[in-house]
């Protein structure tokens, strides 16, 4: 691993200004958040987290906990590569439409042939792309994702139009390519094996069968792609060079960075991340749909910016984004479990969204004034 | 020259009036499925019958609707189909093309001043009441035969908030649940998955983890039946024991029908109404009189029928 310089202009170490990493705050607000509605379910004779069923054997729900890891995954995957943009003091508005061309894309070369003994109703192109290998949509997949980023990336570095056009431009684009690829038809029944992507159990397979944990990929590849990123982030040169580009663009440009170039790389990945999201939720979904993905960039910025992570750039972490997921899948979870009315459910979330920033930045500020 | 000059215009004259037909058509979304069924149905009608149709999408987007009406009749077509992002929103488009004399044809969503459409514009749809009645009827006439009338917990999955048919859907489902035949039905929870599968399918898995016993799940439309089915398979719930209906016939509900996990689904047809609209927008360009409500009707699918609706939508 590449060493870096640290230790810069004689700042020395002084103990009396530590304080608590970010993250600490934000899984306080997990836990608080948790526990207020454990309470709530409990005043109902119910309970959020514990088993309360007396034909199964249990402490925890395990199915709330599955669902609260499940319903987040597809979106998480997104916000930990919109995590590293924003770290890069940039910002990506197209993942969600990403998602969707993606989707598309890659369903129309994972279909398969013959549905309840029929030719398969939905199919978009002819015989040749039926029942390929499951790598094919992959790949294909994999492959949008990258153009898309890249796109997004070269914009961003050589053009130098603001990161939040850029990606607009993208965002539109992309949606519309989404709704021409099959004239808006929804795109379904794909084979088995790229059903099982989704469906399969992954933990099985890549623990040779020690643990298993059937349907529930997303958050596999989720917690995967979390624990791999928040360790590229730490400790390699690619993640001390976001947050350089993050806190001072001109500074990092000045001691020797690529700045474009990086900036490329991370778009590119961002747009991968949001592919693999679009594969997963294909898979999940047996569909591709014109309309998927629509305002997932929305909630994928919402979870890294409840996670600590800056809308300035350079501040906050994978960690953090992790968190700030399971606060809003909390959050969808427990709104339900305690049957609030859908009317109110929107306007809560959105009030959590804003509270998490303001105080936030209160604690900033106070750091500020402190040191 | 003079002549031919004269000679080429009477000829151009001739010729737009032989055809006369340029409709300009503003759908509320393009990336709808059921809205895309139309939307294709009515594409097709025109390309058989030599009518120019100019497609735009108006992206949920009221006030973009009304600037594509404007700009349609300021590019002189001879009628508009405006399928209506906001059915609350009708007034200032009849408005607009009455006062541009230009025949207006509102499709699918029915809007609020149906009552008082001048005689050149209509309405084509089907009677949103239908289909929700429709679905829940059945539904219940299934719990009843599966002995359940002394007792039956349903969760009602509903469309977006905001729109109209989800809320006249879960109205219908209600009025269901009223009647004397079906009050032993009682509703567990009721909340929107805004349509989606994906949305649904959390929604459902959600429900699953409170662990109440249910008999059946009422959805205002079969993407969401899905949704709800995918959550209670992978939870291993049989299909057999639950009952569950949708709303649209889409070929994927269909199929989930003939696998045996989709109970009860109401065949709206989609490309009936659009090729009405376009029969509709026609003949009141040509000057004739239609009905200002023409009415496409549901048809219950079940089962029994649902061979008959697989090459419909």
């Amino acid at each position: 691993m590449a060493q870096t310089t640290h230790g810069v202009g004689g700042v020395s170490f002084d103990a009396s200004k530590r304080t608590w990493p970010n993250e600490i705050n934000v899984l306080l607000a997990l836990v608080l958040i948790t526990l207020v509605f454990e309470v709530l379910n409990r005043m109902d004779g119910g309970s959020f987290l514990f088993n309360t069923r007396a034909n199964v054997d249990a402490i925890f729900n395990e199915q709330r906990i599955n669902i609260i890891l499940l319903q987040v995954a597809i979106t998480g995957i997104i916000a930990l590569g919109v995590t590293q943009v924003i770290i890069l003091g940039g910002i990506d508005l197209s993942s969600g439409s990403v998602v969707g061309a993606t989707a598309m894309i890659a369903m129309s070369f994972a279909q398969t042939a013959v549905v309840n003994g029929n030719p398969n109703p939905k199919a978009i192109f002819g015989d040749w792309a039926m029942d390929l290998p499951v790598i094919v949509p992959i790949a294909v997949g994999l492959g949008c994702g990258l153009v898309a980023g890249f796109i997004n990336g070269f914009l961003v570095a050589f053009t130098r139009i603001p990161p939040f056009i850029a990606t607009l431009g993208m965002m539109v684009s992309a949606r519309g390519v989404a709704k021409w690829w099959s004239n808006g038809n929804p795109i379904s029944f794909p084979t088995e094996s790229y059903a099982s992507l989704s469906n399969g159990d992954l933990l099985g397979s890549l623990t040779f069968g020690l643990l298993s944990w059937p349907g529930q990929n997303p958050a596999v590849v989720f917690v995967l792609l979390a624990v791999l990123l928040h360790l590229v982030m730490v400790y390699t040169v690619y993640g001390k060079r976001c947050y350089a580009i993050g806190s001072n663009e001109d500074a990092a440009r000045m001691s020797g960075i690529n700045v474009a170039r990086h900036k490329v790389l991370v778009y590119s990945i961002a747009g991968m991340l949001a592919a693999v999201a679009a594969i997963l939720l294909t898979s999940k979904n047996l569909t591709a749909q014109a309309g998927m993905g629509v305002m997932y960039e929305l909630d994928a910025i919402a979870m890294a910016v409840i996670g600590g992570v800056s809308l300035a750039g350079g501040r906050g972490s994978i960690v953090g984004t992790v968190i700030g997921a399971l606060i809003f899948s909390v959050i969808i979870s427990g709104f339900t479990s305690i049957r609030l009315d859908a009317y109110y459910q929107e306007m809560v979330k959105g009030a959590i969204i804003v509270g998490a920033v303001v105080l936030d930045q209160w604690r900033q500020r106070r750091r500020a004034a402190r040191s | 020259m003079k002549k031919t000059l004269i000679v080429a215009g009477v000829a151009s004259l001739l010729a737009t009036t032989a055809m006369a037909q340029n409709i300009g058509v503003t759908m509320a979304l393009f990336d709808d499925n059921f809205l895309t069924v139309l939307r294709n149905g009515m594409v097709a009608q025109a390309e058989s019958r030599g009518i120019n149709l100019q497609v735009e999408d108006a992206q949920n987007d009221v006030a973009k609707q009304l600037a594509q009406i404007n700009n349609f009749i300021a590019s002189g077509v001879d009628a508009i189909i405006v399928n209506p992002v906001d059915t609350s929103a009708t007034q200032a488009m009849t408005d607009a093309a009455a006062a541009a004399g230009v025949p207006l044809v509102y499709v699918n969503r029915q809007p609020i001043n149906l009552d008082t459409l001048p005689d050149n514009q209509a309405f084509v749809g089907s009677n949103e009441i239908e289909s929700g009645t429709l679905a829940a009827f059945e539904g219940c006439k299934l719990l009843r035969a599966a002995g359940k009338s002394n007792g039956a917990g349903i969760y009602i999955l509903m469309g977006e908030l905001s729109n109209q048919a989800a809320v006249q859907r879960t109205k219908d489902f209600d009025d269901i649940i009223g009647i004397d035949m079906c009050n032993f039905i009682s509703v567990i929870d009721r909340q929107t998955a805004n349509w989606s599968r994906d949305q649904a399918q959390n929604l459902m898995t959600n429900w699953l983890s409170s662990g109440a016993e249910f008999d059946a799940v009422f959805a205002n439309n079969d993407e969401m039946a899905i949704g709800a089915i995918q959550a209670m398979k992978a939870a291993g719930i049989s299909m057999e024991d639950v009952v569950v209906t949708g709303v649209d016939a889409t070929q994927d509900a269909l199929v989930a029908m003939q696998a045996g996990d989709l109970d009860v689904t109401v065949f709206q047809d989609a490309a009936g109404q659009g090729s009405g609209a376009l029969d509709a927008a026609v003949r009141l360009a040509a000057g004739e009189s239609v009905q200002t409500t023409i009415y496409i009707p549901f048809q219950l699918v079940t089962p029994a029928n649902v061979a008959d609706f697989l090459a419909r939508n």
